[in-house]
């Protein structure tokens, strides 16, 4: 029992099963709440609990799947090669406000952080948490934070920014589809652009770009300001 | 192409961006490199969107699965973290209404200067 407890195939097996079922569950009710990640994770992780299976064999199924996560990252790239025409047309909204956004992520953080006293380590976890997770997590160990964290922090921020971001905006006054698509993609990432798609077609495809842009001007900022701060 | 061949080919992009990386000395990720390459070989024209397209959109489809190994990290750290953990959450939540407040304000004020210069521009 113990050795097919620590089997590799098990492991992946029973990721693969439970990512599909979440999906299933997020495309039967297609609320934000119903993320497959968090799905997967709350089961995957309760089997291993109860089964008193360590994170450590785990992981060896872990590499596997995470292999995939650099060629994923790269792909990225098309998604925004496919929107190169809208990008053109609102070129200068969306530099600005990926880059103001960006750049209030990243400062907010710091500064509320300090706030609620978390620790530095704490802190560098949570710098990249309203972008993508291919570039946030990259970012958090770039940084010396927490990887493990971080992922976790951008999908809760993810699935907090879906469910709140559109009512927000609203009471602030935000009606322009181009507004609230590019707020909603800088802030919450995928899966906030998941829900941007329910609320129109221009909302959709400037969070679709907003991710992009907005990870690489993350990526610029926190490559500058390490640098500049040693 | 085949899949594996287009796996080929971002695979490709990774390692060029892990070797830019390096000449960097670590200032940015290989990975946030590599997806930079590949964003200006497409606008160049020498990678066309049928050599990548199958495997990328595959792999886009099903990003979320990749990050099930680093949430499930949060089992090994979770002893040093849980003192933190409702400060983490209100950190969480108040920086992404305020990066969407900045956002959304940002894209109003270039907007209706786009808006004011266009109509200058007419006059």
């Amino acid at each position: 029992m113990s050795e097919l407890l620590s089997s590799t195939t098990l492991w992946l097996g029973v990721s693969i099963t439970c990512y599909a079922l979440g999906c299933r569950l997020q495309q039967k009710t297609g609320s934000p709440l119903c993320n497959p990640l968090l799905i997967t994770a709350v089961l995957v992780g309760a089997l291993l609990v109860l089964t008193g299976t360590s994170y450590t064999v785990y992981n060896q199924a872990g590499r596997l799947i995470a292999f995939f996560l650099t060629p994923a990252t790269v792909s990225l790239a098309l998604p925004i090669y496919r929107k190169l025409d809208v990008l053109r047309r609102n070129l200068l909204p969306i530099l600005a406000g990926a880059f103001v956004g960006s750049l209030t992520s990243i400062v907010s953080v710091i500064g509320f952080s300090r706030l609620f006293g978390l620790s530095p380590v704490t802190t560098r976890s949570l710098i990249p948490k309203s972008v993508t997770s291919a570039i946030g997590v990259a970012l958090s160990e770039m940084l010396g934070g927490l990887a493990p964290l971080t992922a976790i922090s951008i999908v809760f921020s993810g699935i907090f920014g879906a469910i709140i971001l559109p009512a927000f905006l609203r009471s602030l006054g935000v009606t322009d589809p181009v507004q609230t698509g590019l707020s909603i993609g800088t802030a919450a990432h995928s899966v906030g652009t998941s829900r941007a798609i329910q609320l129109g077609e221009t909302e959709g495809a400037m969070s679709g770009l907003a991710i992009g842009v907005a990870g690489l001007f993350t990526a610029l900022l926190v490559s500058a300001g390490s640098a500049f701060l040693g | 192409m085949s899949y594996l061949e287009q796996l080929g080919v971002l695979l490709g992009c990774c390692v060029a961006g892990d070797a830019l990386s390096l000449l960097l000395r670590g200032r940015l990720p290989g990975n946030i490199l590599g997806l930079t390459l590949l964003l200006v070989l497409l606008i160049c024209g020498m990678v066309k969107p049928a050599h990548v397209a199958d495997t990328a959109d595959f792999l886009l489809r099903n990003m979320a699965i990749l990050f099930l190994p680093a949430c499930l990290g949060v089992l090994d750290i979770f002893a040093d973290i849980k003192t933190e953990i409702l400060g983490i959450i209100a950190v969480c939540a108040l920086t992404t209404l305020c990066t969407a407040a900045a956002t959304a304000l940002t894209v109003h004020l270039v907007c209706r200067l786009q808006r004011r210069a266009g109509k200058e521009g007419g006059a």
